[in-house]
């Protein structure tokens, strides 16, 4: 967007304050300067020359504050596209002032290289396997951010690719497996889990070597690099022969699905990614569609609830498939937790930079969790997955977090 | 404006830095409520109780700084905008709920609780606070009392006033005083009903006790969809004289159907002229003899068709349609004023044409909804605030549709407040006599003029 259509797009604010209800930043800290009307306000005063949007490091602040869960967005009696229009000014500024050090570390050069994650892993598991870990918490070392990180598989999904894919004769279906970085890395166990469920549905399963989704670069407002790892994801998605492109992560997903916007002036790419856009289909959304078993000897009693991602529920607009199939399974009772679709304050790696307001999100969203009374935190995104098992952990709350397929391949 | 001496004292007085705004940038988003008036505070302080508040006003009294009380910031008049500078009290982190008593049907809160907070809080008990204005999901107690706001359900239930049973308020000097039950007897002069709707111009509320209603059984959900705007508001004095209350009567015209229907995709009549929304409850053999009453009132005011909810998830379809009318209409013009005028309900039809009339004369838009069972119309007028063309004719149409209001025996405002949009109207509406004695009242809480001075009295 240009800065005559962002404006006018801001004028649609009345400032009725809805918004307040719904984001997350400003039901833990009740400032003004942290609901989208706030933010709408001061992107207003920089676009009418009021202020220097980028030469004032307040701004920057509050801005860069918003978790881009599109709760606004949903509920705004206006349509005001507020995590749009942010992220559209964080690609200005990162055009403008390149993007600040940590970042560029973190994404560039590991997430856009996901090879790079690889060491990355095997190091965290050393620090974490070698007694290293238990000697660095007893000095008082790294306090916090132990918790953080869960606990490294020994081994990535990649690695283990040739086990587990099998070759389905007379398959139902044909499709690939869209494997995200932190499934790859740090939940293979839910990588896992995918295929063999798909597998075991008689539904044929090609896992592409693919880039990074480019979610981390889009949100901190890279948009050269996103577009870099679109286009070969593209390239590659579009040349498969295959019925649908599952996706696990829910945050790969959307991105994928927002492909066709961010090339809506190159009409090569962008007839590519609606064809792409189409395929694209969450994994609950795809079983409860072509069918799936569940074994029903296997009826262990278990309470569970589920956490929307902002990614699933307001990006892929997933909200019912996850609870029909979890309703659906013997043993299983569903209870619904309080502002089950609120942001857990993960939103990437929102929780490195923002560790403040971060973790007053997460208290609220584990409040919800215990006042369930169940046992089992049930979601659909690897980084809300890392944020809400960090939070159980540091706030030592009974419970684990678990991926829906992996739930769905213990009930095989 | 402070000086750095101001700021640390008032620092001090909240409990530390984390309570108080004083640097530029945070300060423009406190700049604005949901009217189209703008004003820099010089700081924004967040008390977390009752005390607190009283040292910021004792000290504000001494210093001579101007405070404006601040809740959700919903205010539709700019009753809490800083006009003038000075600083805000926050009120919106003292938002603790004390107690419920369900027995007693009451509940104890801090000023800063949200109406649906406590509707939330007491939905257990099969309870409901029944004034429920459109901002209700944001709108704080406090805000809701200073404005007296009413809402959908105050034909049968009443406003704010109605269901406030006393109040902790702490004055201009910064005493603490309590009214009505809070009291604990009656022989008083109870000064509940003259704070609230006094837009926080006498008092800060900080604690306030209200009355709960117990939630009816029977609920049906109706709308009625019109050809002629004169119609739906003749539709709704016929249903009032016939003898039936119901809990809401709203009325939405053509340009708000559309901007509403563009939101919520429920399916409204994009072409009708107004749609009726009207709501009874009660008993079943109460609620089952009203429904043929209303339905039959429809066709003979010559309903286009009409219908019932099925079911909750059509009924809080419905509502939240109308309760989005509001935010909904920011994307045809980027500005609005919200008229808030109130007519006797027989004139409700003339009213609603006369302000369609305005709207032609002067060649902009108007949406029309009404809360029309109290004969509560809120013309909303649309313009664009860079053309000086449109300001022009929004205040010609302004000043007419108040002119036209108070000819019809009818007042300024039902529910959003004087603040400062409605100021050059009061010596219109009230005569000297009047205006001069809301000053001495002004006057006895406050003398000095500092708390949301500039609002209300002209």
């Amino acid at each position: 967007m240009d800065n005559n259509a962002m404006l006018e797009t801001i004028l649609k604010c009345n400032r009725c304050g809805t918004c307040q209800d719904v984001c997350p930043t400003y039901q833990v800290s009740g400032d003004e300067f942290s609901v989208a009307r706030g933010r709408l306000r001061l992107i207003r005063m920089g676009l009418e020359n009021k202020l220097d949007l980028n030469n004032e490091p307040d701004i920057d602040t509050f801005i860069n504050q918003c978790l881009l869960c599109k709760a606004c967005e949903v509920n705004c009696p206006s349509s005001v596209p507020t995590a749009k229009l942010i992220s559209d000014l964080r690609e200005n500024y990162t055009k403008l002032k390149g993007l600040p050090i940590a970042k560029k570390v973190l994404y560039r050069g590991l997430f856009s290289h996901n090879h790079r994650l690889i060491p990355i892993r095997k190091l965290t598991r050393f620090y974490q396997k070698s007694g290293i870990q238990g000697v660095l918490k007893v000095a008082g070392v790294f306090p916090s951010i132990n918790n953080l990180i869960p606990e490294m598989p020994k081994f990535s999904v990649k690695d283990r690719l040739q086990d587990i894919i099998k070759n389905i004769p007379n398959p139902k279906k044909k499709v690939a497996y869209f494997l995200g970085c932190s499934v790859n890395q740090f939940f293979s166990q839910v990588g896992e889990a995918t295929i063999n469920v798909l597998q075991a549905n008689s539904y044929s399963v090609t896992v592409p070597e693919l880039l990074c989704c480019g979610a981390p670069h889009q949100s901190s407002g890279d948009i050269e690099e996103f577009k870099r790892l679109a286009k070969y994801n593209l390239e590659k998605l579009s040349g498969l022969e295959v019925d649908a492109i599952i996706v696990d992560c829910s945050t790969c997903g959307s991105i994928l699905k927002e492909y066709d916007e961010l090339f809506k002036d190159d009409l090569k790419y962008k007839e590519i990614a609606e064809i792409v856009k189409n395929k694209v289909v969450d994994i609950s959304v795809f079983l409860l569609e072509w069918g799936y078993k569940i074994n029903p000897n296997n009826d262990n009693k278990m309470k569970v609830t589920f956490h929307d991602p902002c990614h699933g529920v307001r990006g892929l607009k997933v909200k019912d498939a996850p609870r029909e199939i979890l309703k659906k399974i013997p043993g299983i009772e569903l209870i619904e937790m309080k502002e089950a679709d609120m942001c857990c304050g993960g939103a990437g790696s929102y929780s490195i930079f923002h560790p403040k307001i971060s973790r007053k999100v997460l208290e609220r969203k584990l409040n919800n969790f215990n006042d369930t009374n169940t046992s089992v935190l049930v979601t659909s995104c690897p980084a809300c997955m890392m944020q809400l098992g960090y939070g159980l952990r540091n706030y030592s709350i009974k419970g684990e977090v678990r991926h829906l397929v992996e739930i769905l391949a213990e009930k095989l | 404006m402070l000086n750095k001496k101001n700021i640390r004292k008032l620092t001090e007085l909240v409990g530390g830095e984390d309570y108080l705004v004083c640097t530029k940038i945070p300060l423009y988003t406190f700049s604005y409520d949901a009217s189209q008036y703008f004003g820099n505070p010089d700081a924004v302080v967040f008390p977390t109780n009752t005390e607190m508040v009283s040292r910021i006003l004792k000290y504000t009294k001494e210093s001579g700084i101007r405070v404006v009380p601040r809740g959700a910031g919903t205010c539709l008049s700019g009753g809490a905008i800083a006009s003038n500078g000075g600083i805000i009290i926050a009120m919106n982190k003292m938002n603790k709920i004390l107690d419920i008593n369900p027995a007693n049907k009451t509940i104890f809160v801090e000023a800063g609780v949200t109406n649906k907070q406590i509707q939330n809080a007491v939905e257990s008990h099969g309870l409901i606070y029944a004034p429920d204005p459109a901002s209700m999901n944001v709108s704080t107690i406090g805000g809701n009392i200073a404005e007296n706001a009413g809402g959908m359900r105050g034909v049968k239930y009443g406003c704010t006033k109605d269901h406030v049973l006393g109040i902790e308020v702490v004055l201009p000097s910064g005493e603490i005083i309590r009214t009505g039950q809070l009291m604990g007897h009656n022989d008083q002069i109870d000064l509940t009903y003259l704070l609230c709707g006094s837009e926080g111009t006498l008092g800060v509320v900080t604690k306030a006790l209200l009355s709960l209603t117990p939630l009816n059984s029977d609920v049906v959900t109706m709308t009625a969809i019109f050809s002629d705007l004169g119609d739906a508001g003749q539709c709704v004095a016929d249903i009032f004289a016939s003898g039936v209350v119901p809990t809401t009567m709203e009325i939405m015209d053509n340009t708000l159907i559309r901007a509403v229907e563009d939101y919520t995709k429920l399916g409204l009549p994009k072409e009708a002229a107004a749609l009726l929304l009207i709501e009874v409850d009660g008993y079943p053999s109460e609620v089952q003899g009203q429904v043929p009453k209303i339905t039959e009132i429809f066709k003979k005011n010559n309903a286009v068709s009409y219908d019932i909810a099925k079911n909750e998830n059509e009924r809080q379809a419905l509502w939240k349609a109308r309760r989005s009318a509001n935010g909904a209409l920011g994307k045809l013009k980027p500005s609005m004023i919200v008229q808030d005028v109130v007519v006797p309900l027989d004139r409700l039809a003339m009213m609603l044409k006369n302000v369609s009339k305005i709207a032609d004369k002067y060649g902009i838009t108007i949406a029309q909804l009404a809360h029309a069972g109290d004969g509560n119309l809120h013309p909303h007028l649309l313009y664009d605030y860079r053309i000086p063309k449109d300001v022009e004719m929004v205040e010609h149409a302004c000043d007419e549709i108040f002119r036209e209001a108070l000819a019809q025996g009818g007042t300024l405002s039902g529910e959003h407040g004087i603040g400062l949009e409605k100021i050059k109207y009061m010596p219109v509406a009230f005569n000297e006599a009047s205006i001069k004695f809301m000053k001495s009242v002004k006057e006895a809480f406050d003398p000095d003029n500092l708390l949301n001075a500039d609002k209300v009295l002209p």
